[in-house]
């Protein structure tokens, strides 16, 4: 049997996902045996900008006319497409405020000569193009993208816990920073995976990997006024990975 | 007239391009194109509560989020007059330097090396050279358990928040992590070997201005607040508070990224500089490995920046692992950040990113919001002196063919270790 043929591309982001990959250093020899990765322009300068792809990988998020038309061009290429990341999934922190004024920032930033660049309102993937799979987090959990990949290769679909940060964070036994110490966290409403990373080391959740599917945000901002944050605080909070509405 | 263009370069972090015109035997514009969109991050951040900042601003760039997470807690610190405990300290020094450990390992054997072997990636390297392939690796691996252990996390660290850290590691990891580096330590010989082995390179050879944080303990990126550049035999410091002198910018069409000079000058930034800035600590085994690589500072040809990063991958791991001793020996105590009390001001911190010198300067109000945010990163220091080499670059090639001159000027950039999602950076206009 042929290899799937697979690229991995990064819109506008930090690469962090697609370093992810690069970090699974136990794994990634193996893993390119199995596939065929044809297009990968952070790790080679040959690759084939052209062929069909049976799977490809996009991290980031649209904030330009260049990325909308990368972004439809990997779509045609591609059978099966996931979105990598919080960034292409959400849209990331670059859409935490998407609502402003582009041109005043760009101005604002670059002087007239920001009003000449290609920029646009952040936008997630799935507003662009149809998405088969996402894999959230910023970035990715390495065990989810080997998952995926290993799921694919088996004709599976993958799936990703759909229960909140909370609930892995109890399983471990941690004291509550929300309840028992009056800490801004963002546990309650984001998808859990990253087995609690920050709450197991005593920091608040900032929800980088995205509301969870049965997000209570009401519930959520309750119980944050009740400790006394306003409420300019915790919008600010709630929308650093996931603008308002970017819920799919 | 002729041009050179790179349409996007390959084996970066980022999205960016190199276009050179030729007109007859003169060179005529050379410009680092950098498309990658930009995301407005400092302009998004103001508002947010402090403790916000550094978790916003660390998604700059991946492969650098460490050194954006610290210098970012280095200037809300510094807005604060927050004092972090020795402790914390040494332990930020030992996330950078596990930082420094992947990001050299990753440029190294994955995005240069194949170069000077004429493999398009190191998939394909591992093929024919598997042992250099599993060394990088193996490095790579090294620089994240570090990163892994004392961040939280590899990329983007959840651990750090102002005034220490959520959780220290245990006495366990710790122990795991002497292990660990002992190992690397033994591998150190034969990435010398890889290096030293790989085919000489000399396309542009030029005076080069070099700039870095001068260290006060040498070896360590997190600590200090002033920078020296090098010129010649001319040395200038300037202070954090002043980083405007070398961060003068200017916004260009083809890039989105502003481009610096001191005095009229381009400057680089990375490996290369910080040893040629912190020359005295060039001793043991660090000489020994620059004689074995053929290194001489100060250096005229800016591949040899891949030559200092070798240097560096050696001295990061004995460095790292003296901080790890040090840490065990005095017993590693639990505990809590430092106190945070906010007041309104403007804090500047300055680090010695894996790329060179990364700036964060911030203004906060009373309440601890953030009102403007100022980063300058390595690469977009960078811009005027990559312009500069690639130009001699053209300048100094015999031939015009177009495949030979895209091969050297992506030698050059690559040399560089661009990171071009750094380089987006917003600056507010002065």
């Amino acid at each position: 049997m042929s290899k799937p043929t697979v690229g991995i591309f990064g819109l506008t982001g930090c690469a962090g996902d697609q370093l992810v990959i690069l970090n699974c250093e136990d794994q990634l020899l193996d893993l390119v045996s199995l596939i065929d990765i044809r297009d990968f322009l952070m790790a080679s300068s040959e690759n084939d900008d052209d062929c069909l792809l049976d799977v490809a990988l996009v991290e980031g998020a649209v904030v330009s006319q260049r990325d909308a038309e990368k972004l439809r061009a990997i779509r045609k290429r591609a059978k099966i497409l996931v979105a990598l990341g919080t960034c292409a999934v959400w849209g990331g922190v670059a859409a935490m405020d998407r609502g402003a004024d582009r041109r005043k920032l760009l101005q604002e930033v670059y002087g007239e000569m920001g009003l000449g660049y290609d920029s646009a309102a952040t936008q997630a993937v799935h507003e662009i193009v149809k998405v088969d799979l996402n894999i959230t987090g910023c970035p990715i959990e390495k065990d989810h993208f080997l998952a995926a990949i290993g799921n694919l290769l088996n004709g599976d679909a993958p799936v990703y816990p759909e229960y909140p940060v909370c609930s892995e964070c109890r399983m471990l036994e941690n004291n509550c920073l929300l309840i028992e110490r009056g800490e801004l966290c963002c546990g309650p409403i984001t998808a859990a995976g990253c087995k609690a990373r920050c709450p197991n080391l005593r920091v608040a959740c900032v929800g980088c990997r995205g509301p969870v599917s049965d997000a209570n945000p009401s519930s959520l901002l309750a119980a944050f006024e009740e400790k006394g944050f306003d409420r300019q605080a915790i919008a600010a909070r709630l929308r650093t990975f996931a603008p308002q509405g970017g819920a799919q | 007239m002729k041009s050179v263009v790179i349409e996007h370069l390959a084996r970066v972090e980022g999205h960016g391009g190199i276009t050179v015109e030729l007109e007859g035997g003169t060179v005529g514009k050379v410009h680092f194109d950098v498309f990658e969109g930009a995301r407005l991050l400092e302009s998004l951040v103001c508002g947010k509560r402090y403790d916000e900042v550094a978790p916003i601003l660390s998604r700059i760039c991946s492969i650098c989020s460490s050194a954006h997470s610290l210098t970012s807690l280095k200037a809300t610190e510094n807005a604060f007059g927050v004092q972090i405990s020795p402790q914390a300290e040494l332990l930020r020094e030992l996330l950078y330097q596990g930082e420094s450990i992947e990001s050299h390992a990753l440029h190294l054997f994955f995005l240069a090396a194949p170069d000077y072997l004429n493999f398009p990636s190191a998939i394909a390297l591992a093929a024919a050279k598997p042992d250099a392939v599993q060394l990088g690796l193996r490095l790579k691996k090294l620089g994240n358990l570090v990163q892994e252990t004392i961040g939280g996390r590899a990329v983007h660290p959840v651990n750090v928040v102002p005034g220490g850290f959520g959780t220290v590691p245990t006495i366990d990891q710790l122990i795991e992590l002497r292990t660990a580096l002992r190992e690397g330590m033994a591998d150190c010989d034969a990435v010398l070997n890889v290096i030293a082995s790989l085919p000489p390179t000399d396309f542009c050879h030029c005076d080069t201005a070099y700039a870095a944080l001068l260290s006060p303990d040498l070896g360590s990126y997190y600590p200090g607040d002033e920078v020296m550049l090098v010129n010649n035999g001319d040395r200038s410091r300037v202070r954090a508070a002043d980083y405007r002198m070398l961060a003068n910018e200017q916004s260009v069409l083809h890039s989105h990224a502003k481009h610096s000079s001191f005095g009229g000058r381009p400057f680089m930034v990375g490996s290369l500089a910080r040893l040629t800035v912190n020359a005295q600590r060039l001793t043991g085994r660090l000489a020994v490995a620059m004689q074995r690589l053929q290194l001489q500072l100060p250096a005229r040809n800016p591949m040899d920046n891949n030559k200092a990063q070798a240097v560096e991958l050696v001295s990061d791991i004995e460095r790292a692992l003296h901080l790890v001793e040090h840490l065990l020996r005095d017993g590693i105590k639990d505990e809590r950040p430092a106190e945070v009390k906010v007041r309104a001001g403007t804090g500047t911190g300055i680090t010695e990113a894996p790329r060179g010198l990364l700036i964060h300067s911030y203004t906060y109000d009373s309440e601890g919001r953030i009102t403007a945010a100022d980063v300058i990163t390595p690469t977009a220091l960078n811009a005027a002196s990559m312009e500069l080499h690639f130009r001699r670059t053209v300048e100094q090639c015999a031939e015009r063919e177009e495949a030979v001159l895209a091969r050297r000027l992506q030698m050059v950039a690559r040399a560089y270790d661009p990171c071009i999602s750094c380089s987006v950076h917003l600056v507010r206009r002065q």
